[in-house]
Formats: C-alpha cells, sequence, structure tokens
C-alpha cells in the first residue's frame, strides 16, 4: 500500500493559465451554490488512477477514503479502530478467527443491497490478485461469507494488525464483471460508492468531483458535493482561499503560511502524521536496475549521509513545519518511530565523509573535482532526480547536491513527473532521488516495502521496494512483527528494523514533513485533525473530517473581492499572454513584412 | 597611370565596399534609437563576461548562503535583496545574463546557420529543391511554435544545449522565407547573368554574388533572431523545461514563481530578471531595427524617418 506524498507543479506557466483564470470567475461563492450545497478544497496534485487496484497518490487514497467504506473505521482523535461497514466484532479463542457483523440495511449508492458476499469478494479476490493497496493487510486471510450480515475472516497465521481491516470494499456487482486484466486498466469511475461520496467526475489536471451517497450509513453533514481543484500554482491557490473560492487547501505553500495567518476567516494548520522526505540511494542489493556501482557500498551512502545537514534542510526548506529528519517513519502513529541517540546517526560531517571516500580508495585522480571508483574506472557521477510536482525539490536540490560536490561526488539532475519516477525507482533505474511516502497507522505496509519481495522483477506485477533494497535480517525481522500479537514486543521489533534500515544507508530521511494546509473557518465549521492536535484536516489518514463538518448558515464567505494575491497572479497571467502575443506578432510582422 | 595600372574589378569592389561601410556606420552613429540600443547591448555582454569579477560564484550557492537572511529587501549587503534561500539576486542577475546571453547568440547561429542554408539553395536552385524546402518550411511555420519547443524540451535531457537546439530547430523558417525571397531578386540581376554567361560555376555565383548581397539581409535578421532566441529561453525556462542548474534569467522568474514571491510581494526577486530580459530585448531590437533600415535600402527613406 504505497501513498506517496505529493507536491507543486513545474508546469505551472502552461496549464496556470487555464486554473488561475477561472479563479476569478463567480464559481462556488457560497457554501450554497444554488440548491447544491459544495466545498471545494484546493491542491497541487491531480489523482493517478481512482481505481483502487491502481492509485498510489495520497490523492487516490482521499477519494478512496469517501467512496469505499472499510469493515472498521479509525477515530479521529488517536486512529483507535471504530465500527464501520461491520457494527460489532468477536474474536475467536485462538485469536485466529474474527466474525463481523454488518449494520443492517446497508446498501451501495445505487441501491443494491450490500451484503456480507461484497466483503468476502473483497478480500479474497485482492488477496489472490496481490492487489498493491490490500496485499500486505489481506496477504494470510480467507474471508466466508456466512449469511448476508455475518462475515467470518480467519488468519492463517497470529495477525497483530486484527481486528482491524484496512481493506477498500469494492461492489461485488461491478467488479464480478472485471476479468485481471481488464481490472488493471479499469479507469474506477463507476461511481458506485458504500461511503460517503462518490467519485462522479474527473478532468485530468483541472479537478474531480465527488456527489454524495444517500445510502451511507453514517451522518447527513448536508453539503451534496465535493469538488476537488487541482492548482499547479501555489500562489494562485492561496489567493483563491483568500477570494473565497475555495473553503481549504491542502499543501499550501510555506512562505505563504505566515500571509494566512493574518486573515481573521482562514486557519492554518501544519499537519503531521508520520510523513517524510528522503534521498534514496540505489544500492543495488535488489538486484534489478542500473545503479551506479559505487552505491553498493556502504561506505558511500554513509559518505552521503554523512555530507547532508539536515539541521539545514528543516530551517531553510521546511520553513520549521513538521521536524528535523531522522529515520524513515513506519507509522502515523509515533509509538512505532525509534529515536536515535546522537551518535547512532549520520551527523553532518563533510570531513569525515571525504575521509571515509579517501580511505576507501575512492580518489579524484584526474583532478577534476569528482572522485573515481578505487580502480580508477567510472567517476562519482550520480544521477539525481526530483520530482517537477514538487514545491520544496528545487530548494532540496540546491542544498544536497552542492554538499554532494562538497565531498567529490557529482551529479546529473533530472526532473520527472511522478509517474515517470514511479517506474524509475520500482526499476531501480536510478542513483538517487527525492521522494517522500506518508505511512498507514499500522507499520507493516511502510516496511513491507522494503522486503525481497516487494522488488519489481516483472513490469506485469509492480512491487513497492523503490529502495532496491533487499535483505535476509530484514525480512526475517519483518515476518516476525508480522505475527508479534504482544504490542510491546511488535514495537521492539519494529524499532529495530527501521534502525537497521537506517544503518543501512539506503534512505537518508531528509525531513519529518508537516503537511501545512489552511481553511476558511467562515463557511464550515466542525474540521477535525486526525490525529488530534497535531494531524491534519484533510487527506488524513482515514478522512474523518468531512462527515464532521455542517455548512454556516448564510456563510458566504469572502466571496466578491478580488485580494491583492489574486489580481497580481491575473496580472502576471496577463503579460505572459501579451508576452506571447507580442512574440508572435513579431513573428509573423517579420515574415510577412520582410518578403517579397 | 599608376592609379590606373593597380586598378582592378577587385579593388573597385573593396573601395565601394569600405565606402558603403564607412558610410553605413555614419548613419548608424546618427540613429540614436539604435545607438542607445547598442550601448545598453554592449554593457549587457561586458556583464555577462566580468560576471566572475563582479560576483563571487557562492552568491549563488544555497549552501554558501546559509547565514544570510531571506526575503531581505535590497540593502547595501545585498543589492538587490536575497530570495527564499538567502541568495543574492544581484549574484543571480548578473550571472543569468551569461546563460540568457549565450542562448540567445548561439540559438541564433544555428537558427541562422539553417535558415541561410535553405534559404539559399531554395532560392539558388529552384525548381524541385524550392518546392521540397519550401514544403518543409511551411511545414515547420504553421506549426505552432511555443508547443513544438516544449514538446521537444521536454523530451529531450534538461541541458542548455538541447535548449539551444531546440530553439534553433524551431525558429529558422522565418530566416529561410527571408532569405530565399532576397536570392530569388539578387539571382535575376544582370550582373548574376553575365558571370553565368562567362562560365561562372554555381559554386563561385553563390560564393561570389548571391552571398554578399544577402549578407546585409542574414546580419538584420541575426540582430533580431536573438531577442525572440532569449525570450524563447526565458519561456522555457520558465515552464521548468530548462537545465536546473543553469541560473538563466528564465529560472530566476520560475523560482521566484515557485516560492511565492508575488504573492509576498518580493519584488526585489522577480524584477532584475525580468527588467533585464525586457532591457536585452529591446536594446537588440532596437539596434536590429537600425541596422535594418541601413543594410536593407527599401527600408532606407532619407528624412522620412524620425
Amino acid at each position: 500500500m504505497s501513498r506517496r506524498l505529493i507536491g507543486v507543479g513545474l508546469m505551472a506557466g502552461v496549464l496556470f493559465l487555464g486554473t488561475a483564470v477561472p479563479a476569478v470567475s463567480a464559481q462556488g461563492s457560497t457554501p450554497d451554490d444554488g440548491d447544491r450545497v459544495t466545498l471545494t478544497i484546493g491542491l497541487l496534485q491531480d489523482l493517478s488512477s481512482p481505481n483502487v487496484t491502481v492509485g498510489y497518490l495520497v490523492s487516490d487514497f482521499e477519494v478512496w477514503n469517501l467512496q469505499y467504506a472499510s469493515l472498521t473505521d479509525k477515530a479521529a482523535a488517536d486512529f483507535e479502530t471504530v465500527p464501520g461497514l461491520a457494527e460489532s466484532w468477536v474474536a475467536s479463542g485462538d485469536g485466529l478467527t474474527y466474525t463481523y457483523t454488518l449494520r443492517e440495511g446497508l446498501q451501495w449508492s445505487d441501491g443494491e443491497p450490500l451484503t456480507a458476499d461484497d466483503v468476502a469478494y473483497t478480500i479474497n479476490r485482492s488477496r489472490d490478485e496481490e492487489w498493491a493497496n490490500h496485499y500486505s493487510t489481506v496477504q494470510n486471510l480467507d474471508a466466508v461469507a456466512i449469511d448476508d450480515r455475518t462475515v467470518e475472516i480467519t488468519s492463517s497465521v497470529p495477525d497483530p494488525k486484527l481486528p482491524t481491516m484496512d481493506v477498500y470494499i469494492v461492489p461485488e456487482h461491478i467488479y464480478a464483471d472485471l476479468s485481471v486484466d481488464e481490472l488493471a486498466s479499469y479507469d474506477g469511475l463507476d461511481g458506485v460508492a458504500s461511503g460517503q461520496y462518490s467519485l462522479t467526475s474527473w478532468r485530468s489536471g483541472q479537478d474531480w468531483t465527488m456527489t454524495k451517497n444517500p445510502n451511507w450509513y453514517g451522518r447527513d453533514n448536508g453539503i451534496d458535493q465535493i469538488v476537488y481543484r487541482v492548482f499547479t500554482n501555489g500562489d494562485a491557490m492561496v489567493a483563491a482561499l483568500q477570494a473565497g473560492e475555495i473553503d481549504a487547501a491542502h499543501e499550501v505553500p510555506r512562505s505563504a503560511l505566515e500571509r494566512l495567518q493574518g486573515d481573521a476567516n482562514i486557519e492554518t494548520i501544519s499537519g503531521e502524521q508520520g510523513s517524510f522526505t528522503e534521498l534514496a540511494m540505489n544500492g543495488g542489493a535488489g538486484g534489478i536496475g542500473d545503479g551506479h556501482p559505487a552505491l553498493q557500498d556502504l561506505v558511500v551512502r554513509e559518505a552521503i549521509a554523512h555530507a547532508i545537514d539536515r539541521q539545514v534542510l528543516f530551517d531553510r526548506v521546511a520553513l520549521g513545519t513538521g521536524s528535523v529528519g531522522s529515520v524513515m517513519v513506519p507509522s502515523a502513529d509515533p509509538v512505532w518511530t525509534p529515536t536515535l541517540a546522537a551518535d547512532e546517526t549520520f551527523n553532518f560531517d563533510p570531513a569525515r565523509a571525504n575521509a571515509m571516500l579517501d580511505e576507501a580508495g575512492y580518489l579524484d585522480t584526474d583532478g577534476d573535482g569528482i572522485r573515481e571508483m578505487p580502480d580508477g574506472s567510472d567517476p562519482l557521477n550520480f544521477r539525481y532526480v526530483e520530482r517537477s510536482e514538487s514545491e520544496p525539490a528545487p530548494a532540496i536540490r540546491e542544498f544536497v547536491t552542492q554538499w554532494l560536490s562538497d565531498i567529490g561526488i557529482g551529479t546529473e539532475v533530472q526532473v520527472m513527473d511522478d509517474d515517470q519516477l514511479y517506474e524509475a525507482s520500482i526499476a531501480g533505474e536510478y542513483d538517487l532521488f527525492v521522494w517522500a511516502w506518508t505511512p498507514f497507522v499500522d507499520p507493516d505496509p511502510q516496511l513491507s516495502y522494503f522486503t525481497c519481495d516487494q522488488l519489481t522483477t516483472n513490469v506485469d506485477e509492480p512491487g513497492n521496494n523503490d529502495a532496491n533494497w533487499c535483505d535476509p535480517k530484514y525480512d526475517e525481522l519483518y515476518q516476525q512483527q508480522k505475527v508479534e500479537l504482544d504490542r510491546d514486543k511488535r514495537i521492539e521489533i519494529v524499532h529495530e528494523m527501521v534502525k537497521y534500515f537506517h544503518d543501512n544507508a539506503t534512505y537518508v530521511v531528509l525531513l519529518e514533513d508537516g503537511d501545512p494546509q489552511a481553511y476558511r473557518t467562515d463557511r464550515f465549521e466542525g474540521w477535525l485533525r486526525q490525529p488530534a492536535d497535531t494531524g491534519p484536516v484533510l487527506f488524513s489518514n482515514s478522512s474523518p473530517t468531512y462527515a464532521n463538518l455542517t455548512a454556516i448558515e448564510g456563510g458566504s464567505g469572502g466571496g466578491g473581492g478580488l485580494s491583492t494575491g489574486a489580481l497580481i497572479v491575473i496580472i502576471v497571467a496577463g503579460l505572459v499572454v501579451i508576452g506571447g502575443i507580442a512574440l508572435g506578432v513579431t513573428r509573423s510582422r517579420k515574415t510577412a513584412d520582410d518578403r517579397e | 597611370m599608376s592609379d590606373v595600372a593597380s586598378y582592378s574589378p577587385r579593388t573597385a569592389a573593396w573601395a565601394r565596399r569600405r565606402r558603403s561601410f564607412s558610410d553605413g556606420i555614419s548613419r548608424l552613429r546618427k540613429d540614436r534609437v539604435a545607438m542607445i540600443g547598442l550601448v545598453v547591448l554592449v554593457g549587457f555582454v561586458i556583464m555577462a563576461l566580468i560576471a566572475p569579477w563582479m560576483s563571487p560564484r557562492g552568491g549563488l550557492s544555497a549552501v554558501d548562503s546559509i547565514n544570510n537572511p531571506t526575503w531581505h529587501p535590497p540593502s547595501r549587503d545585498f543589492p538587490l535583496g536575497t530570495d527564499h534561500l538567502g541568495r543574492s539576486v544581484a549574484a543571480q542577475f548578473v550571472w543569468g545574463s551569461r546563460v540568457s546571453l549565450l542562448v540567445g547568440f548561439a540559438a541564433t547561429v544555428l537558427t541562422i546557420t539553417i535558415g541561410s542554408l535553405v534559404g539559399i539553395s531554395a532560392g539558388f536552385f529552384g525548381g524541385w529543391t524550392d518546392a521540397v524546402l519550401m514544403r518543409l518550411t511551411d511545414w515547420f511555420l504553421v506549426i505552432p511554435f511555443l508547443p513544438l519547443a516544449i514538446v521537444l524540451a521536454a523530451v529531450l535531457d534538461r541541458s542548455i544545449w538541447n535548449i539551444i537546439l531546440v530553439i534553433g530547430v524551431t525558429s529558422w523558417p522565418s530566416t529561410a522565407r527571408l532569405i530565399r525571397a532576397q536570392v530569388l531578386t539578387v539571382k535575376t540581376r544582370l550582373y548574376v547573368d553575365r558571370a553565368r554567361a562567362l562560365g561562372a560555376s554555381r559554386p563561385h555565383i553563390v560564393a561570389r554574388h548571391i552571398l554578399p548581397n544577402v549578407a546585409p539581409l542574414i546580419l538584420a535578421s541575426v540582430t533580431l533572431a536573438v531577442p525572440i532566441a532569449i525570450l524563447t529561453e526565458t519561456t522555457l525556462a520558465f515552464l521548468g523545461l530548462a537545465d536546473p542548474t543553469q541560473n538563466s534569467w528564465g529560472k530566476t522568474l520560475e523560482e521566484a514563481f515557485g516560492a511565492g514571491a508575488i504573492g509576498r510581494n518580493a519584488w526585489w526577486y522577480h524584477f532584475p530578471a525580468g527588467l533585464g530580459i525586457v532591457a536585452v530585448v529591446l536594446a537588440f531590437t532596437l539596434f536590429g531595427r537600425g541596422l535594418e533600415e541601413i543594410l536593407d535600402p527599401r527600408l532606407r527613406e532619407e528624412g522620412a524617418r524620425r
């Protein structure tokens, strides 16, 4: 279950005109838009796919959290397991079998009854076909529908995750018609929901709309639809929020937070749920791809880790949101993350990094400032991939590439979009890349990504192991924690795994990210952070905020007036257009009047 | 008599060229607008050349700037302020001129080379060559320029040479048409017919009679192609398609936009680069127009101008 965190689009200019101009139209100036109450959310990330077996982005998970109810849900405050589709459950004496009782009268949004058959179907099929987003949960499970409202789930091994069931229940009456191949290319736009809202339209790069499911079991929040608008520039999104065209914004540029804090109707938060940004190094232990041979040497990876000043990244790039990077974070719940002593971490020490490389024989023999392999061949020139969609990526690159050059390591910067980087990373076709993860509550999925099992050896069955890392000790620990029912012992094993992963310097965790979000307080009330006090309100683990919202009567927001920010954005857009036209005119005039 | 003895068509031609050259220079000198353009241009070229002495390269480095304040407005220490990483905007401006001018000139050389080759071949050889080359030119002309450049830049690796290549291969068609038209008129002049009647070879005619007569036009289109190349580089860099490690003015604009300088009203971050582009492009255009008027007799209307 990968869950990637995404930032700002750099293809700004082209698409930006498309988003900035509608931002000034009257669209959605009140939450009560005619007869329909609309909640509008701005973000910088498009969907990768609404298909629950294919998508991998945080935005995709937000759609599924709303569209597909699970057997169990998670409390907003502390992730505690609470009833979802199942109203209750009992464990058998040996703890291997759980019997869930579904709520009465459950229906899909299209009116079909939602029964235990749907539940059993989803669990068994996602196990058989190894659906990437479910597999670590259902791997050892077998589900049997006893009657319409009773489903019995048996695990072949002790499973500490039960009775929590992080499985999006999909409609059997739609999915049964899709073969394995058809499912792989399915667009996921059937609009049939068991959850609160169903996805009814998606215009890639522009927006998607989720419409209320009248048959949902939970509280009716009175909001008929939720529109997610994709912005390609953070400033334009901030301007739209200030103007009241959107009600909330995800991944607000950190440089704009100060400005928004001055607005009485806008609340800003830094949502923390275990997200982290890593510099991944292709250690090659997984045996796939085409990584640089030097990176297979632990000494080189350690030297790189020592060359990076994470405190500076926190101060200068994160601007104090989140916290200083340390280790891979396996869970949104901090109890699973070990705290390393100062001497256990790779502290910033370029002199030591240089000495380590010198000693290991990586010397700059030709005097060009870049070290070569001990045998004098290949220079240590590493491909460094960053995401075009990331807001902090350019700043991170400015720092990291220079720190590397300070220890005699060259970089060749490549910029990729999420799909390209995803494919390159799981194929091991990179040397270094910077991306981010947002983990789930149970540490199992995040830990599973770095097992040998998750290596992509066949492109038709992609795994999540983008670290090209495969280690028997790690795998063994992974299997141990997976069946350890004693929570304290399991925490200990997980801590050991995370430390082991850290010590092998496969990921250098650059930052623990806080997701800057902002929402208007004059249109809707009841915004919930998950977990309480520190978490995000949007794009949180199980998205409980939506069911808790209520439209404020007569709340009209900033509506009509244009903020200075919006105005400047329009002027810039206008200048770009005029510039473009002027360029065109110059060109065409030149051809016209110089022709004989 | 010795004058007569040393008199040959060659010396006569050179004397004529010298005369028209000094004539052109004095005309240019009188064209104040063109001279202003030239002065501004020379200023920027000098700045680009002496960048290392004006501003240490460390000013561009985020790592070397970690003790600088961020988003600092212009002050004595930072004449153009600092950006979101504490880097000096002045350093970015000075170093950015290098990339912008380099790309501008290099892409123009490519544009003009391709354009001249195609234009002269099409115009001089006529017939099938002309038809094929002109259809190719038309084809390039009707493709929307910017989308083509964006697609090419996105497909190729991000390097400064690829940006030059992209601009070069997308902007030659208008030059080709222009030069072909001039070649067509020159080709029908009497002295070309005479040369041919005297048995001159084609390469001789092209080199000695056609080329010298289209050279002024080529020179004029150079000065007009450079600003277009610079603007295109800026556009591509602003769209994030340029080499992210090269500091150009377009990249400064892109970074300022991405870092939220506009929303913060940190005008000192994006204004210098923007004004730099405007100044260089304007200077080239003014100078280029002035040059064109002198070199192209059809545009020379004494007294009517200004």
